[in-house]
């Protein structure tokens, strides 16, 4: 048997003892070995950048975080103080911005002129960063921890990916983009998403903790990397987030990458270099309440934040209950417009087919006609129904999907589209409208009491603050919407439903529809998100 | 040396042993190839014309002493019955060895051969799976079929399959990762980073497997308990570094084996297993990619005819039947793939194919990819002669086994006027207009920014 290899280049390891006190108080001072000028000058520059990357510097971030309302939360509130990234300058033409990554090669130029300046005025007087490159870390592991935690949870309780609506259950799959095709494909199975949101969260707390940065680092990088080649195959939007944590993976791996390739495959006795600074009584406190109060506020308050969340107000999924009896899948048995009666075929134009009634407030119908597509990912945060799309984004074969407000006194649906035109950017953008600001609610006013509030239509326990700012706010929105008022008239259990009014192009309709048990052979899951 | 580093210490403690003798007997007869239907199979193979497929099946050989079928030629999986099957034998093995082996002061030399059959095994077990996903073959583009189906018509297996199939580049990571790490399992310095890779993949292939109700949960899971155990391996000594951040010793046991014979015998069989395994097998998958994407019928169809069309007219027994959305049998629509299958859209019941392991067929008949875990379409395989201008079209997923022979012709390019017979007596007219699919699916392809209206 071969004799073992002796002492690795390594130094052994030392404790780096950092005197508050002058050099007197120690029997022995031993110094740290030397960094070569090299590292000396790539540290720096990767201080400045990474300070940059990971501290909010714009005032959006700030203004969440002192504007909240810490006694009725939104998981949102927290998620947006953990889904910091940086935005520097973007430029307006399109390629210029290198698909997203503009941000970062702006402060990494900022790191090279600020490191070389700090070069410059260092003149070699410190001879080893031990102590910055320790505290650099703890920022960098923090962040990320921080970071894949809020976006773990969303997976945790499944709604990052909801469930396929029946109108999208309808849709062939070529009707669809790649990227809606991916979400879908885990929106379908919850109980795997709630895996992949497990392991999201253990790579995040594994980063809280020293002895297991490492192997949090490497479960981020693998997690995360995966995940940055899927936006980028299936167009996503979310490579430039995405690939932030396979950055800072890599950064954090760093620390253990030679001495483990010594271990492994140069099969050498290692000594791993440590660096830990002493801390006094005050620090120590001070270190144990913030660590106490990261894992209380981002791993337990979260937690039940989003837990309410998927449980009554699923964030991408319309939460209002839509009318009871009106449910499920639907064939048009008979349809006229404009008194005149039009029989099926599968190319018309005008007739609508496969009507669908969610179980919250949305309606949808195809007709083969073109129309204009939305084809953003459907992510954000709405908090009116209306302006929660996943139903719509990324789907096309001619779908209509309609938001309904329904006054059940009355009988009446007043239907808004929930596609919308995306505002045109540049000097157009805010062309007053004359004639339209005196015009008549959609809704009249007594209908509109027997609506009711939309803020309060979910259950109690997940109503906030956000939630309150953002209806008001999102009522505010003026955009051009296609609009239709229907009387509905249904048996007991809905299973004959009909339509007469107008439609939006201010057409008399007149529409039987049958409820059909359409059967699928996809399995449906028992995990289901919301309350209806 | 400290105890952390036991598997290189002269002396093991009691327990270590034991454990050892288990999974020794227990892995060894996983992984060797005791199964005599294995023997069979293999000299099934033609090996004057060898397959891909066929190095494909050798590599996910698992043993079948209790649900191996009596299918002769049938390459299968085992199951959970077949790993309690093994454990109790190894039980009982480790008694006996125990009592008989009592001075046995460690088992260094055999854990590193044992080590050494694993983790070829597993290399070639993870590559195999990693060129037919680096080819994309295991999850091709969908079919026109695929494209009209709804969402809702598909079962959780299937969906996995086809979103996957539409990012041949993603699949071909996959594929890359999968081989990368096979190929670090196969030199002893960095197999505990191919095994770590494996665990981690393979992990992500189980549970996929386990949500998605796939057929390969077990099989996945094989690979990953041969890889967890080869990293227990080095899994002390890591934690000791990288946690506790302690001076490690690493791995310092060595076989050197004689100059001559042995040291040969051991250069050429590596090369040889890697030749066969990795270079032979990667060339055939390649070739394949090329020549024949095995999931999906070879037979040209009909010149010209691939694509989307609605059933303009359709008469049975000279009954006209209008459009009907929901008649029980009215074709709604017709679609003609590029090779010889032909699929209509239509409320009839079919047997919906649910089969959700990986298997290579050779012969048109067998390939049921394109209908496999769907519903809302029923499949044809069809013939096509071109002097008599008929198809001949035989039923692949019905409740009720179908045939139907068709006159066709062509006034244009976007008709296609059917008529014949269906079994022995029924008349079926159809006439058929193409339509100019537009599939979002293709459309954005070229990026979600520009507004789009289909």
């Amino acid at each position: 048997m071969s004799s073992t290899i002796t002492a690795s280049p390594e130094a052994e390891s030392l404790q780096g003892q950092i005197a508050d006190k002058p050099a007197a108080s120690k029997k022995v001072q031993t110094a740290l070995p030397p960094w070569k000028t090299y590292e000396k000058v790539l540290f720096r520059i990767a201080f400045i950048f990474f300070l940059i990357i990971t501290i909010p510097v714009n005032g959006e971030w700030y203004k969440n975080l002192f504007g909240l309302d810490w006694l009725h939360l939104h998981y949102r509130d927290l998620y947006d103080v953990a889904r910091f990234s940086p935005t520097l300058y973007k430029f307006d033409t399109h390629a210029y911005n290198l698909l997203g990554y503009i941000d970062w090669i702006e402060a990494l130029a900022i790191g090279i002129v600020g490191g070389t300046i700090w070069t410059v005025i260092d003149q070699n007087k410190t001879a080893e960063y031990n102590k910055l490159y320790y505290w650099l870390r703890v920022i960098v592991r923090y962040r990320a921890g921080i970071g894949i935690i809020g976006f773990g949870f969303t997976k945790l309780l499944p709604t990052q990916m909801p469930y396929p609506s029946l109108g999208l259950l309808n849709t062939h799959f070529g009707d669809f983009t790649a990227q809606k095709i991916y979400w879908l494909s885990i929106g379908i199975v919850p109980w795997y998403q709630v895996f992949a949101g497990v392991v999201e969260l253990a790579a995040g707390a594994l980063l809280f903790f020293r002895k297991t940065t490492t192997l949090g680092a490497v479960l981020l990088l693998g997690a995360l990397g995966d995940i940055t080649y899927v936006n980028f195959a299936y167009d996503g939007g979310v490579h430039v987030y995405a690939s932030y944590f396979v950055l800072f993976s890599l950064f954090l791996i760093l620390y253990d990458v030679v001495p483990i390739y010594n271990l492994l495959i140069r099969e050498r006795f290692t000594t791993p270099f440590t660096y830990y600074p002493t801390f006094n009584k005050n620090w120590k406190i001070a270190r144990f309440s913030l660590k106490t109060a990261n894992i209380a506020i981002f791993l337990v308050l979260l937690f039940y934040l989003q837990f309410i969340n998927w449980k009554y107000d699923p964030y991408k999924q319309p939460a209002v209950k839509g009318v009871s009896i009106l449910r499920g899948n639907y064939k048009v048995s008979e349809f006229k417009i404009n008194n005149q009666v039009i029989p099926y075929a599968p190319l018309d134009s005008v007739r609508w087919r496969d009507v669908t009634f969610e179980n919250w407030s949305t309606l949808t119908y195809n007709v083969n006609k073109p129309v204009k597509l939305d084809l953003s990912n459907g992510g954000g945060a709405a908090m009116r129904d209306i302006n929660r799309t996943f139903e719509l984004t990324g789907t096309a074969g001619g779908k209509r999907v309609f938001y309904y407000d329904a006054d059940t006194i009355n009988k009446v649906l007043y239907l808004q589209d929930k596609f919308v035109e995306v505002k045109k950017r540049g000097k157009n953008a805010k062309k007053k409208a004359p004639a339209d600001s005196v015009k008549t609610p959609f809704i009249p006013a007594q209908s509109l009491a027997n609506v009711g509030d939309e803020n309060k239509k979910i259950d109690a326990a997940a109503l906030s603050t956000r939630r309150a700012r953002g209806i008001t706010e999102e009522l505010k929105d003026k955009r051009k919407r296609n609009k239709m008022i229907l009387n509905y008239s249904a048996n007991a259990d809905g299973s004959q439903v009909i339509l007469t009014g107008k439609d939006e192009k201010k057409n008399d309709v007149y529409i039987v529809l049958d409820r059909i048990n359409r059967k699928y052979l996809l399995k449906d899951s028992k995990l289901v998100a919301g309350k209806y | 040396m400290s105890s952390l580093n036991n598997n290189n210490s002269p002396k093991w403690e009691g327990y270590e042993k034991i454990l050892f003798r288990f999974f020794a007997i227990y892995f060894l007869l996983q992984v060797l190839p005791l199964d005599w239907k294995f023997y069979g199979n293999l000299f099934r193979i033609n090996w004057a014309d060898l397959r891909f497929s066929d190095i494909f099946y050798i590599s996910r050989y698992t043993p079948q002493f209790i649900s191996g079928g009596s299918t002769p030629g049938a390459w299968g999986l085992s199951t959970l019955a077949d790993w309690v099957l093994l454990a109790v034998i190894a039980v009982v093995g480790t008694f006996v060895w125990t009592a008989r082996d009592k001075n046995a002061q460690n088992y260094n030399s055999l854990y590193y051969w044992v080590r050494v059959i694993l983790r070829y095994r597993l290399a070639i077990g993870i590559i195999a799976y990693g060129f037919i996903k680096f080819f994309p073959l295991q999850a091709p583009y969908p079919s026109i079929s695929n494209l009209n189906t709804a969402y809702g018509d598909f079962n959780r297996w299937k969906l996995f399959s086809l979103s996957l199939g539409i990012v041949p580049g993603y699949e071909s990571f996959l594929g890359l990762v999968e081989i990368i790490a096979g190929l670090l399992l196969l030199f002893r310095r960095t197999a505990t980073l191919g095994a770590f890779a494996v665990v981690v993949f393979t992990g992500n292939v189980f549970f996929s497997n386990l949500a998605y109700e796939g057929g390969e949960t077990i099989y996945s899971l094989y690979l990953i308990t041969i890889a967890l155990f080869l990293l227990a391996f080095d899994a002390l000594r890591l934690y000791k570094l990288v946690a506790l951040r302690q001076p490690t010793a690493a791995n310092t046991f060595k076989v050197q084996l004689q100059k001559g014979l042995p040291a040969n015998a051991r250069l050429a069989l590596k090369t040889l297993f890697i030749f066969f395994f990795v270079v032979l097998y990667g060339y055939k998958t390649y070739a394949a990619y090329h020549k024949d994407i095995y999931q999906f019928p070879k037979t040209a169809g009909l010149p010209g005819a691939a694509g989307l069309y609605n059933v303009s007219q359709y008469r049975v027994n000279s009954q006209e039947i209008p459009y009907d959305e929901y008649h029980p049998n009215r074709w709604q629509d017709v679609v003609f793939e590029k090779w010889g299958t032909i699929s209509i859209g239509s409320n009839e019941q079919v047997v919906p194919d649910t089969a959700s392991t990986e298997e290579v067929y050779n012969t048109d008949n067998q390939r049921n990819y394109e209908f496999n875990g769907s519903a809302g379409r029923v499949y044809y395989s069809y013939v096509v002669d071109p002097v008599k201008s008929t198809l001949t079209l035989t039923s692949k997923n019905k409740k009720t086994a179908d045939k139907l022979v068709l006159h066709y012709t062509r006034p244009d390019s976007s008709t296609i006027i059917l008529s014949g017979v269906r079994g022995q007596q029924d008349s079926v007219y159809a006439q058929l207009t193409k339509i100019n699919k537009k599939y979002l699916l293709k459309e954005a392809t070229v990026g979600r920014s520009k507004a789009l209206k289909l």
